[in-house]
């Protein structure tokens, strides 16, 4: 950082530009998590009657069979997003950096094209591919022959995680695809040269290259990955609304519906601290594991 | 390899990619051609392309969806936040990266840390926060949250650019008598245009896109953005597909659009994070 003196702003001037961004952050972010914590002390429905009740929330939040449902529900999502968000974006990375591929930048526009789109219009658009009668789904089996797979996709309590995953992994390959080819086109090409030199093949270039080069940038991947999927909401909103019972509820959905549903602001709050720490905790131990694999 | 083997290979990958693709794309194709179809139409065939294609679907969701309010609302919002949040946070990022001052690593930090907070978890308290102070309801709630959640990623993005700008240019112009704030308006801030574009196009995307807070901190109809107008729509409608359709569409359109002009920008807006990082 260079100090100059001639630049620098008078006092005044110094706060104006610096304090409207501090002030905003710490009433919208700093406080909020202040207050979560606060209110999860407390019996509340949002009156004015608020009964302090010490650690109680977190004693029944432990053994909250709901919540750690939903909790187990959205492991499940980030499981499946990372093998197969960051699995098949790595995968199409690759295709794309080779030289047999045609219409590279048709491909990498297109499958970038769900990342921007609003996850409400996603859910929506897949509740209607997973409808019973007017769905593409079920279309698509009818027309290959196959209607013993027709299932109520939405409908099962056994398999709408996995119909509720599915549109999430899907959305967002783009996004991972996007980072990996900025990676590897980061990597110097004479490297590769070399090995073929050597006489690497297509497949030897990748594992002993490739993959070790991108190493960190997959573990950046893998971090945004869980992070993201930590707060996996929107879609499943629209699609379940977390059921049926409550099958598809994840953790954003359990805090949603017991504090706006069920009134119970205390107890939602409780639920809010859960899931920051364990988000929180999620993204220390996957840095543990990926810091280790290093060495 | 004999060369029969590696044609069916290279064939074969190019086939992969073209369905990979088409998967990713086809929804939304199907989504467009079939808000174009009557009602009658769609429950005939949901994969025909539509005989006569009529915009009634759209005239519909304007009309009785009551759209068109939710457009402007989105687009109100969206702009406020885009505005704001390039505003405080290039200032902000203009003294971080070119000043020594008391707490100036403590507040970066606070910043960074700011993208690791789960948002999702402040939902109820910044719910109740609201509701004490009387900002529940109001044309402009959202854009609060809306900025600051920005934020973190607007000082990550400007200050690790600004370093990169060359201080002599700046020093110059105060020397010639030029006042900070000029300086930085006039200098500093045309310098950023690169980055700054890519800034507008992610915030635009992240504030016309939000649900969450948009579903808990507005109730009256009158205010509320796209994606919540949506889930209102579908309510109401349940049953009239074309219409939801023709709804959707309306709502991811203005994106797509966008997206289309400024592909390149777009995808490098959304990835800025964690290619730089």
């Amino acid at each position: 950082m260079n100090e100059s003196s001639a630049i620098r702003p008078r006092r005044t001037t110094f706060l104006i530009y610096l304090l409207p961004s501090v002030i905003l952050f710490a009433f919208m972010v700093i406080v909020p998590v202040l207050l979560a914590v606060r209110y999860s002390f407390f019996k509340w429905s949002g009156g004015s009657k608020m009964d302090f009740i010490g650690l109680d929330n977190y004693r029944v939040l432990l053994t909250d069979s709901y919540f750690w449902n939903a909790f187990l529900n959205n492991l499940l999502i980030v499981f499946c997003s990372v093998i197969g968000q960051i699995g098949i974006a790595f995968a199409i990375s690759i295709f794309l950096m080779s030289k047999i591929v045609k219409l590279k930048g048709f491909h990498r526009t297109v499958i970038f094209v769900p990342v921007i789109l609003s996850s409400v219009v996603i859910g929506f658009l897949w509740g209607m591919i997973y409808n019973q009668d007017a769905g593409m789904l079920n279309w698509l089996l009818r027309t290959l022959g196959l209607e013993s797979w027709i299932k109520p996709w939405l409908d099962d309590p056994n398999i709408v995680m996995y119909s509720v995953t599915a549109p999430i992994v899907w959305q967002y390959i783009g996004f991972y695809l996007i980072i990996f080819l900025a990676a590897m086109q980061s990597i110097n090409s004479e490297i590769y040269e070399m090995a073929e030199l050597d006489g690497a093949t297509g497949f030897k270039k990748m594992r002993h290259i490739t993959l070790p080069l991108l190493s960190s940038t997959i573990k950046i991947a893998i971090m945004l990955c869980i992070a993201g999927n930590m707060k996996a909401f929107d879609s499943i909103f629209v699609m379940t609304g977390g059921g049926p019972g409550s099958s598809s509820t994840v953790m954003a959905q359990y805090a949603y519906d017991t504090s706006f549903k069920a009134y119970k602001l205390g107890y939602g709050s409780a639920i809010s601290v859960g899931i920051m720490i364990l988000s929180v905790a999620l993204i220390i131990v996957s840095r543990l594991i990926g810091g280790k694999s290093r060495d | 390899m004999t060369n029969a083997v590696k044609k069916i290979g290279v064939v074969g990958i190019n086939v992969i990619m073209f369905i990979v693709s088409l998967s990713c794309i086809f929804p939304l194709i199907w989504m467009l051609y079939s808000s174009l179809k009557t009602e009658q139409e769609f429950n005939l065939n949901i994969m025909s392309l539509p005989s006569k294609p009529q915009f009634q679907n759209y005239i519909d969701a304007f009309e009785i969806g009551k759209m068109g309010t939710y457009f402007w609302n989105s687009a109100f919002v969206s702009l406020l936040t885009v505005v704001f949040t390039i505003l405080f946070g290039f200032f902000t990022a203009y003294v971080i990266a070119r000043f020594k001052f008391p707490f100036r690593n403590a507040i970066y930090f606070m910043f960074l840390a700011g993208m690791l907070i789960p948002i999702h978890g402040l939902l109820i308290p910044i719910f109740v926060e609201f509701k004490t102070l009387a900002l529940l309801d109001q044309p402009y709630t959202l854009v609060f949250p809306y900025v600051a959640f920005h934020l973190s990623m607007a000082i990550f993005l400007f200050e690790n650019f600004i370093k990169s700008v060359p201080l002599d240019v700046e020093e110059a112009a105060c020397i010639d008598g030029s006042s900070p704030t000029n300086t930085v308006l006039r200098i500093v801030f045309p310098l950023c245009l690169p980055v700054i574009s890519t800034a507008i196009i992610l915030f635009f995307l992240g504030a016309w896109n939000e649900f969450p807070f948009a579903l808990v901190l507005i109730k009256s109809a009158n205010l509320q953005t796209l994606p919540i107008g949506l889930t209102n729509f579908n309510g109401q409608y349940t049953s009239n597909y074309t219409q939801m359709l023709a709804a959707m569409a309306i709502v991811a359109l203005p994106v797509v659009i966008v997206y289309l002009i400024f592909a390149k920008r777009v995808m490098q807006g959304m990835t800025a994070g964690a290619v730089k990082g």
